[in-house]
Formats: structure tokens, sequence, C-alpha cells
């Protein structure tokens, strides 16, 4: 079955999907991400990695992510201009989550919950 | 007649008000607000900036507007000349300098911004500064003193040349308070407390008034602010803290059983007389009145306090300012007029 | 090259001619007749928010002025901003003027998605009229908090009436609309551009739409976010702006302004390419410097997203967000300053026309040059404290909207209206409406400085007398009717000219860019043969051979005798224009019913919701090439892409910024919880098996698109229906996790930490519903035999959305429940 989708020769017409890999590499990526989130889960019950929790989480989750994005998206194979329709919203997102951030960690100091 | 000294007032006015635009505030005419101010340290550091900016933008504007009537007088020929126009669509030199220009105008029109911006927001002030907390209500403005146990409204008395510390509260939703002559506004916003740090420089009675849009009578929400001297806020400070005046004439007396026994001691607090309560806690609660008749005006500062506007403010409120919180009571006849002797006997 | 055209009879019918009447209009699905529908709602609208403005004016007169109460004012205000912003300015730009000439000014037979933009127009429509839909219940009924809508004020104990529920569902509607429109106008300009159509060579205002979409792509979302709180505030009694709850108002500036300044560009963007069309025919000079006008555009929406907080000074955000904020907004002027003198540059030299279209543009650049930097003043945040909501900023925003984007807008009317009607606009009229509004605008908002310099808050609806604001009130006043007089002659002119204006030729201005090489109006296929571009203004060398005007002999200047290119080309045979379709109304109809059903009745809205499906299946099943590969289409498409799919990336990526909203709304004010339930509560072995069964799902929606895509349909059903079980195992376990949660206690009202959580899985468990159902139907059709190899595109994309899902699965697996112990803010 993977040898056949390996092989681009039936799917000649299209040129968006011509390269798209086959069963085969999806089932890799499966497995990868499978790992992954049983790394993600072992991470979170194990005492000892607390402290360094929130960095292993959030690389794990970004090449889960990019694993997703490029392989069963299509964004490795397909063209460039998807993956920048794509990237550069990412980026404005996480602008905007970090400064939301930053400045209500600002307002934390200034806030006072009991009304006068 | 009338009409035509008002016509004079206006075109006046105006034109003042022109030359105060076109000379930075060095007019000398009725407009309490303006913000060409320096009745503060906070007020002057802010004007300074202003000008230096207005200065900037007018040279950028004489600018473009010489360019634009040079291009269009000057450098350019009307239909039907017989000469074609020069194809001109780039000139790289020319490009850089109108991105260049700009951005050194930028700086120095930052630099001293971030200078200003770090100065008027002070995370610290001297132990000795005296602190008023702000609390905005749906729509009037209440002013406690914590040190000194005063409590007052639409009204507050500050002394020159002394630290003043606002802390700005709100007990419902976001309002903006602001002193044009002592320095420009903070929002006052719920669950947060922003702070106002200044120095008054100049004595006199200032408008102020809420300026971010706060429903149905936000126009309405206006205060005065009173600088005092060093001895006049001491002797304002002392008349405050004393006990409510004893009502002397029959009529007072009888508008102070009035004043008990109808609602209004439900919201309004006169010290040893009545107390606003926790337990008829509606979300809102009326000025302190202990020192009432002490005050310059009333209703959110948007009447002057004398007895007629005040018989007219108790007998429905909501016609005079919409909204307003305070219920008609349905009093009348010398009920009405005792409470008011009553209340304005309350210096 | 420069070959005289000669000139010919048109055999083609104009878009506007056809038979089938009103119905035709109601069904239409053609570009130029959905903006025109855009157009005369938009004009309608700059009516009524004309009137509202008089009557404000009418009200500030005189000091303690009774003519409006204080609640009347209030929405006069609300509804003058409202309407100004979302019903008239954007829809002009958007709706008419874009929708017009997009396609037109890059040689494109229609819109990426023509049933899609009829959608838009409808979905338009109901929000408009939603807006208005308090008045049924009371004179009083229209929105009353302020455009801005500032949180808690909005909140349903300070203002209880219909008036901001429509306000907030209307705008929830017309942001649909918006979204809807701006993916079209974006896959258009991306992928239908004329061959040999390169960036550089795009007309400007097709630079300033692109860049435009962009900007509504993604600042939408955050609006559409802060929307739903409201809603949810106000119908489900949640706490995301209650500070009684821990939550702050503060949170709605944020996001509204987040949105909102990229909104400001939004308006001023396409007024921005308007000047730029009108300018350079008129001076008879291409567009000077035009890469740096280009990449000034680009730098100016991404600025914009930086600069938020400049509406926020007064708020308290501390000394360093004020300084970033400041430096931020300031930098923006480098861009704008690059465009106006660039605009200079072109009348520099020029052999001027001062037809009215050409003196409104010249007001543009005067009044937007005044408002641009008195906009320097307000970014400075110590001067902003004595600006911020007095009329100073009202006076700024004004020349920046009105004598910037609507003297722009006048502009391209008096420019265009010529190819969109086949008549022209009275100059006589025109001249005399110009210097009217000229004298009128200035006379009434340069006072508005002054009063603003002596202190006048905004949105006050009395003022005392003697405060130095009377006389210039009273001549705002008396400005602003006249100003309203003007208007008057601009509507004037409308009706006299679609009913006995001159007649204008193709190419009346000599211009430059392809839509004057069609027959005025155009026919409906637009461009008989689909033009070679071969540089920038085409149309011009075209004409004249060259880029410029140089050289070119002044005999045959003048170009009014210029027919059409394309009018003797034998027309191709295979045009083949969209078919109408009734489907985008009924949708419209569907959501209007929705939002009906939340003011009235609920059981509305899930009517409302079945008809709204019904129309999206309907209308995918209506399409004969529903998900075909087409090799013309891509081989004419500029980019070599379906554009279906550009379109389903560039709806990812605005969906991108909706999550990113909700999930800092999740961060922010997790750690603010006033106790009670936390994110302990979640339950992590639960989630793990979820996490795995979505990326599961997402193996198996790869693997049914590579069988459909080997047209192997029992294996395409199989692996479908897998995804489709997978994922209802998911929305199963997800159900569990909600119903544990109520029964244990935790409800969407109870505190922040659920109302947040509700929302943020709530909003991603609807997407992952939406997957399934329309897996459902894809499976069915792949079933069916509906779907095979050639239409394995509608797999590939309904797979997108699909992977989409999951990835943000993966995101929120890790910040809300794998990192529930760690401190945000």
């Amino acid at each position: 079955m993977s040898d056949h989708a390996l092989n681009p020769a039936h799917a000649g017409h299209d040129v968006s999907h011509e390269d798209h890999p086959g069963p085969g590499l999806y089932l890799l990526i499966a497995a990868i991400l499978t790992v992954l989130t049983a790394a993600e889960i072992t991470v979170f019950y194990v005492p000892g990695l607390q402290p360094v929790l929130v960095p292993i989480l959030l690389v794990l989750a970004i090449v889960k992510f990019a694993f997703v994005g490029m392989f069963y998206m299509h964004l490795y194979y397909d063209s460039k201009v998807f993956t920048t329709l794509f990237v550069f919203p990412l980026l404005l997102a996480l602008l905007i989550v970090f400064g939301l951030l930053l400045l209500f960690s600002h307002l934390q100091g200034v806030l006072s919950f009991v009304v006068p | 007649m009338r009409s035509v000294s008002r016509l004079n007032k206006f075109v006046g006015s105006g034109l003042l008000a022109a030359m105060v635009f076109a000379f930075f505030g060095c007019g000398n005419f009725n407009a309490p607000m303006q913000t060409f101010a320096s009745g503060s340290d906070l007020a002057k550091w802010i004007t300074s900036l202003y000008i230096q900016i207005t200065i900037w933008d007018s040279i950028v504007l004489a600018i473009v507007l010489i360019v634009l009537a040079l291009a269009i007088f000057v450098f350019s020929t009307r239909e039907g000349d017989p000469t074609e126009p020069h194809e001109h669509e780039s000139d790289l030199m020319l490009e850089l300098a109108w991105t260049i220009a700009p951005a050194l105008i930028l700086m120095f029109i930052t630099i001293p911004t971030v200078r200003t911006i770090m100065r008027t927001q002070p995370s610290k002030w001297p132990a000795n500064a005296i602190t008023v907390q702000v609390h905005a209500h749906q729509w009037w403005w209440e002013f406690d003193y914590p040190g000194l146990h005063i409590a007052t409204g639409d009204e507050v008395h500050i002394p020159i040349n002394r630290v003043i510390h606002f802390e700005l509260y709100s007990d419902d939703i976001i309002h903006s308070f602001w002193i044009p002559a002592l320095g420009g506004k903070r929002d006052v916003i719920p669950g947060q407390v922003n702070q106002i740090t200044l120095i008054p420089s100049v004595t006199g009675e200032f408008y102020g008034q809420c300026a971010e849009f706060c429903g149905l009578s936000h126009a309405n929400m206006r205060f005065r602010m009173v600088v005092d001297t060093a001895d006049g806020f001491k002797q304002w400070v002392a008349a405050q803290q004393a006990p409510p005046v004893e009502p002397q004439e029959a009529a007072a007396k009888n508008g102070e059983k009035i004043f008990k026994n109808a609602p209004c001691a439900i919201c309004h607090t006169v010290r040893g007389i009545s107390g606003f309560s926790k337990q008829y806690d509606y979300g809102f609660r009326g000025p302190d009145l202990t020192h009432f008749g002490s005050r310059g005006t009333l209703a959110g500062s948007i009447f002057d306090n004398n007895p007629k506007n005040l018989a007219m403010w108790i007998q429905d409120p909501e016609k005079v300012k919409p909204g307003a919180r305070m219920p008609t009571l349905g009093l009348r006849g010398t009920d009405l007029h005792d409470l008011v002797a009553y209340l304005e006997s309350l210096k | 090259m420069a070959a005289q055209p000669k000139p010919l009879a048109f055999e083609h019918p104009s878009y506007l001619h056809d038979p089938g009447g009103i119905w035709s209009w109601i069904t239409t699905v053609d570009h130029k007749r959905v903006a025109v529908l855009y157009g005369i709602t938009a004009l309608f609208m700059m009516a009524v928010g004309g009137m509202e403005a008089m009557l404000i004016r009418a009200q500030l007169m005189v000091p303690g002025n009774h003519l409006l109460s204080a609640a009347a004012y209030n929405e006069m205000f609300t509804m003058h901003g409202t309407t100004m912003i979302f019903l008239v300015l954007m829809p002009l730009e958007l709706g008419f003027f874009a929708n017009f000439f997009i396609p037109l000014q890059i040689g494109a037979r229609d819109v990426a998605f023509p049933r899609l933009n009829a959608l838009s127009y409808w979905v338009f429509l109901g929000g408009t009229i939603f807006l208005h839909l308090g008045l049924l219940r009371s004179i009083y009924g229209l929105p009353d908090a302020g455009w801005f809508g500032y949180a808690n004020l909005t909140e349903r104990m300070y203002t209880p009436g219909i008036n901001v529920d429509c306000w907030d569902i209307g705008l929830l509607i017309l942001g649909v609309s918006t979204l809807l429109s701006g993916l079209n106008f974006f896959v258009t300009i991306v992928n239908l551009r004329a061959p040999g159509m390169t960036f550089m060579r795009m007309p400007m205002f097709i630079w300033a739409m692109l860049v435009t979409t962009i900007l509504i792509l993604l600042a939408f979302p955050a609006l559409t976010v802060g929307l739903i709180f409201l809603f949810a505030d106000r119908f489900l009694d949640t706490h995301f702006y209650r500070v009684s709850a821990g939550a702050t108002p503060i949170l709605w500036q944020h996001l509204f302004w987040i949105f909102g300044h990229p909104e400001v560009y939004i308006m001023a963007l396409p007024a921005f390419g308007m000047i730029s069309e009108v300018i350079p025919p008129f001076s008879r000079k291409p567009l000077f410097g035009y890469p740096m006008m280009a990449y000034s555009l680009v730098l100016i929406a991404f600025l914009s997203y930086g600069v938020w907080g400049h509406h926020m000074f007064a708020t308290g955000m501390g000394p360093i967000a004020d300084a970033t904020f400041s430096i931020t907004s300031m930098l923006i002027a480098i861009p704008t300053g690059v465009k106006i003198f660039s605009w200079l540059a072109t009348v520099w030299g020029g052999r001027l026309r001062f037809t009215t279209s050409m003196l409104f543009a010249v007001g543009f650049l005067v009044e937007f040059t005044i408002g641009g930097l008195s906009g320097i003043m307000h970014a400075s945040p110590p001067v902003d404290l004595q600006q911020t909501d007095s009329y100073i900023i009202v006076a700024h925003f004004h020349y920046v909207l009105f004598g910037g984007v609507l003297m722009g807008i006048l502009a391209a009317f008096y420019y265009w209206w010529p190819k969109i009607t086949g008549r022209f606009l009275s100059e006589k009229l025109g001249k005399a409406q110009f210097w009217i509004t000229a004298w009128a605008f200035n006379a009434t908002f340069f006072p508005m400085h002054f009063v603003g310099v002596l202190g006048m808050p905004r949105r006050i609806y009395t003022y005392a007398p003697h405060m130095g604001w009377d006389f210039w009130n009273y001549f705002e006043s008396v400005n602003a009717f006249i100003l309203g007089f003007a208007f008057l002659l601009f509507f004037i002119n409308i009706i006299w000219s679609a009913m006995d204006g001159e007649i204008a030729s193709s190419d009346p201005w000599d211009a430059r860019t392809l839509e004057w090489s069609i027959p005025s109006p155009p026919p409906a296929f637009n461009f008989a043969a689909v033009p070679m571009v071969t540089s920038r203004d085409a149309f011009w060398v075209r004409k004249y051979g060259t880029v410029g005007t140089h050289g070119v002999a002044p005999a045959i200047a003048g170009g009014a005798a210029a027919a059409p290119i394309g009018a003797h080309a034998e027309v191709e045979e295979h045009i083949h224009m969209p078919a109408p379709s009734l489907y985008p109304l009924i949708f419209a109809l569907g959501v209007f019913l929705m939002g009906v059903g939340c003011l009235v009745w609920t059981r509305l809205i899930i009517m409302g919701g079945a008809v709204t499906v019904m129309s999206v299946i309907g209308m995918v099943f209506e399409y004969p090439s529903f998900g075909k590969f087409d090799p013309a289409m891509i081989a004419e498409s500029t980019l070599g892409l379906d554009h279906r799919k550009v379109g389903m990336w560039a709806f990812l990526g605005s969906e991108c910024v909706f999550f990113a909203s909700l999930i800092s709304t999740y961060m922010v004010y997790k750690d603010r919880n006033l106790g009670g339930f936390d994110a302990m509560i979640l339950n992590i072995p639960l989630t793990s098996v979820s996490t795995f069964v979505l990326l599961t799902s997402s193996l198996t929606m790869v693997l049914a698109l590579a069988a459909v895509q080997r047209d192997d349909r029992k294996w395409s059903v199989f692996w479908l229906a897998s995804t489709v079980l997978f994922g209802c195992i998911f929305l199963g376990g997800q159900a569990f996790e909600f119903t544990d949660f109520v029964m244990q206690g935790l409800k969407i009202q109870t505190n922040l930490f659920g109302q947040t959580f509700y929302t943020l899985v709530g909003f991603h468990g609807i997407h992952v519903l939406i997957g399934v159902c329309w897996l459902i139907v894809l499976t069915i059709a792949v079933a069916r035999g509906k779907i095979g190899k050639d239409r394995s595109l509608a797999v590939e994309i309904g797979g997108l959305y699909w992977h989409f899902v999951d990835i943000v699965w993966v995101i929120i697996f890790t910040l809300i429940y794998l990192m529930r112990t760690v401190k945000h803010a």
C-alpha cells in the first residue's frame, strides 16, 4: 500500500497534490505524534520534571503542531504561499498573546479586588 | 438687546479661543477647562510637550501645504497646455529624504515624550503627600481624605505647593477623572486603582468633569477643585472635621426631622445624624451632606448651590439630571422649604 | 502597439441589463450587481447617519439645549459612529468600489467566490437591519453605549434594554459579512490577476485592497471574540467584564482596540488607494514612487497591530507600555508621510485637470494631512491625557475619516461613476458640492480643535454656558447644516445622473488602468478577452506605448475617442459565468433568524441555524463543479493554485487570531480567579485519551484523502467514516467532561476559570462539531459516488479544516490541561 502511494505517478494531473506523501509517511508521523503525546503526559506526571515542565511541554507542542502542519496539512510539499498565509497570522497571534500577557501582568500590580 | 450682547460674547469668546489656540494658552479669558494649563507641575510638563509637538506639527503642515501650493499653482500646467508632462516616476534621493526627515522630527518628539511619561507617572511619592481617594459614581464624584476623616462630594479642596496623591476608585463603571487646569485625566476603572500625583502651583477654583462616557448623565458628572493656600486648607479641614451645625431656625429644625424620617438618610450621611448603611446598600449611595451648605455647587456640580436650585433638585431629580439615582420623594410646600433650609444650614 | 482602436458598437448588453427584473437582482452573483446593491444600501445609510449627525449638532448648538433628551442624544452619537464606520465607509469602500473594481482592475471576470460575495451582501443587509431592530420595541430602542461599547457600561446591569443586545449581535453579524468579503477579495487579488499582472504591476488601489483584506482577516476575529464575551455576559450571566468576579472591563478595551486600530486602516487604506487612482490620470503622470507607495501600505498595516494601546493611554497601562505604544504609533507617521509626499510629487509637474474628482483628491491631501498630524499629538501619552475623550479627538478623526476617507470616496465616486453607470455625474453640481464641502467641513471640524483645547469633553449631550465653548459650538452647528446641504447636492446629483446624466464613453478621463478598456457600463463578463498585462498602467501602455507620457504626440492625447480594447475582439466562446443563486439570501435569512432568536424566542435560534446549515449544503451541491479539480482554472490563476485552497488557508490564518484571543483571555483570567473551581478540576487521563483520539482522526483524515486521490471509494468511505467516528468520540469525551464539571458544580457562570475554560474549549468543540458535520456530508457524497478523484479537492479542504482543529487542540491540551498549575500573568 505504501509503495503504491509513495509512487506519485498516478496523481500526475494535479500540481497541488502531486508530491503528497503516501500512507507510509502518514503512519510514521502518527507514530511520532503518539510518542510525543505520551512524552507530554509522562512529563506531566513525573514530579522531578516539574521545574522544566513549561519549556519541555512548549517544545513538544510546537513540534507536534509543526508535524501536523507540515505533513498532514501538506505545507511541506505544497506551495510556499500556503505556508506564508498560515505562518504570518500565527506570528501575529503570538504577538497578541504575549502582548496581552505582558500588559495584564503589569495590571496585576495595580489591581484591587476589594471594592472600597 | 440680550441676544446682541450674547452674540458679542459668542464672537468675543470665539476670537479669543482662536487667539488662545494661536498663542498656546497665553490668553486670559473665561475658559475654565482650557488644556494649555499651568496649574501644577504635571500640567506644566504636559503643556510644554503639547507646545513642542504643536510647533513641529505646524511646521510639517506648513511644508506640505507650501509644496502642494507650489505643485498646483507653479510647477504644473493646465489642461490644454501643449507640453506633455515629464514621466517622472521615482527619485531615490527625494524618497530617502522624505523618509528620513520625518523620522528625525519624530525623534525630537519621542524623546521628550518618553521623558515626560517617566516624570508624570512616578511609582513613589513622599510620605507627607496628601492622599485624596476619588470615588466615581454614576453620576457624581466623592472625595475622601483617609488621613483627615473628611468625606465630601462634588467639591474637592487641596493645598497649594504640596504633593497631592489622587487614588481613583470606581464603584460601578469606567469614568475618567479630569481637571484640565491641573493636568491630564486618568480613567477611573472598577477593580483597579489608578493614580495621579501632582503639586498644584496656583490657588483658585478649577473645573473638572468626567471624560469617559458613562451612561445617561455622563454630561452631568462634573466637579470643582479648589486649591487653597496652606492656611486656607487648614481652616477648611477644621471646618469639615467639625460635627454638623445644629439647626437654629424653626424651619431648619423641622427640616432635620424630615431628613431623618424621609428616605434621604438611607443614602446620605450627615455625621451624627444619619449614616450610609450597608444594610440598605443598593449598590449606590449619595454624597456626604455633613457640610453641604459650605459647597458651591450641587447634583454633580451642575447647579450653583442655592435654596432655589436645591428645591428644584429635590423636587424632581430625574427631570434636571436624567437617570439620577435620587428618587422623587413628593415633598412640596413647607416640607420642601424646611428640608432645603436645613440642608443649606449645614455650613 | 499603440494602434488606435476603432470605435465600435457594443453587441453585448451591460451588466445592468437583464430581463429578469427584480428577481435577477435578488439572486445575482455578479460582482458588479452586488456592488450596486452595497452602494445603494450604504448611500441610504449615509443619509441616515448624516441625519443623526445633524441632530447631534442641533442639540449642541447652544448650551443647555433640550432638543434631544440625554437618552436620545446617546443613541444618536452611538448610531452615528456605528453607522458611518460599519454601514457607510466600509461598505462603500469594500462592498461598492472594491467589489466593482477589483475584478475590473486586475482583468478578472468576477471575484473568486461569486456566491460568497452575494452572501456577504445579504448578511450585511441583515446586520444593518438588526442594528436598528430595537426601534420595533421602542423609539428609544437604538444602541446607546457608544460605537466603542466600553465594558462594563454594556453589562446588563447598567444597560438593561434591548439596545446593546442589538448592537452586540448586529456587529457579530456584520463581522461575518466583512470577514467573508475580506476573504473573497483577498483570494481574488492574490489568485485571479490577469496574466502578466505581477504584484508590482497592480494598480495602487489593488495594493491598498490587498493589504486591507489582510487587515480584515486578522483584525475582525478579535472583535468577534470581544463581542462573544459580551454576548455571554448579557445572555448567560457570565463575568467576562465584571469586577465582582475578578475580571476587568479593560479586557474589552484590549480586544476592541486590537481590532479597532487596524479597523482605522481598513477604512483609510482603500481611500489611499482611490486617491492613488485619481491623481495620476488628472495629473497626466504615472504615480510617483510606486514601490515605496506599496511598501508603505504594507508597513502601515504591519505597524497597525502594534499600536492598539494608544487608545488606552488614560487607563493606566504603566510607563513602559505607554512608551512602547507611543513609539510604535509615531513610527506609523513615517510611511504615511511617504505616501503624502509621493502624492504631492505626482501632482508636481503634471498637466492638471481640475475635475470634481481631482478637487476632492486635493481636498483629501490637505485634510488628511491635518488629521494625520494631530494624530501625532495623541500618540504622545502625556499630551493625550489632556486630549483624549475631548473634542480635539473628534476633530482629529473627522479630519481622518471625513476629510480623508470620505473625500477619497467622493473623489472615487466622481471618477468611477461613469464606468459604473455609463453616465457622468454633473460636474457643475459636483464642483458646487466640493466648494461647499471644503468650506463647511473645515468650518465644522476645525473649531473642534479649539473647543478641544478649551476642554470640552466628547459625548456630552449638554454643557454649561460660559465655558468658552458657546460660540464655536454654534458656529460648528451652522456649518454642519451647510455640510448637510452639500450632501443633499450629492444625492441630487446621483439621482439626476442615473436618470438623465451625460453619456460617458468607455474611457472618459484618458485613464491608465484596465477597467477603462471595457465598455461603460461593462458587460456581465467584463472582459471579452482576458487582457495580457506587460507593465504597470496597463491600459495607458496599450494606448500610448510607454509607461510615462514622454514622447507621446499631443495629437493622440485626450483619449476620448479611444474605444474599448475588448469591444471589437471576438468574445471568447467559453465564457462561463456563475449561475444566479438564491442560497446567499437564504443563508443571510438564517443568520438573521438566529439573531432574532437570541432576543425573543430561543427556538428561533435552532430554526435559523437549520436554515443556515441547509443553505450551505444546498449552495455546495448547487455548484456543478463542486470540489472539482479544474486544470483550466489553475492554469489561469495567478499563483497556479486553486483559489478554494488559498481561501481555506487564509481563513485558517484568520482563525489563528480568533483562538489567540480566546487563549490569551484564558491565560489572563486564570490567575484572577476569585476562588472556587480552578484548573485542578481538569481530568488529565480523560483528556489524554481524547488527545490520542483526535490525533488518530487526523491520521485517518489524511488516509481518506490519499484514498480519494487514488479513486478508491471503499477505503475513502472507510477512512472518512473512521474520522467521523473519532471526531464523535472526541465530542463525546468533551460532552462527558463538561457534564461531569457541571455535576460537580462548575457552570459557565461560576467563576472566571469556568467561563474562560468553557468558551475556549467549547469553541474548539464547536469547530470539531462543524468538522464532523462537514465530514459526514463528505462521507455521504463519496459513498454515493459524487466525489471521486477529480473532486478530491473537496476532501482536501475539509481535511485542512480538520487538521487545523487538531493542532488547535495540541495547543489547548498543552496550555490549558498539562500546564494547569503554571501561573501566566
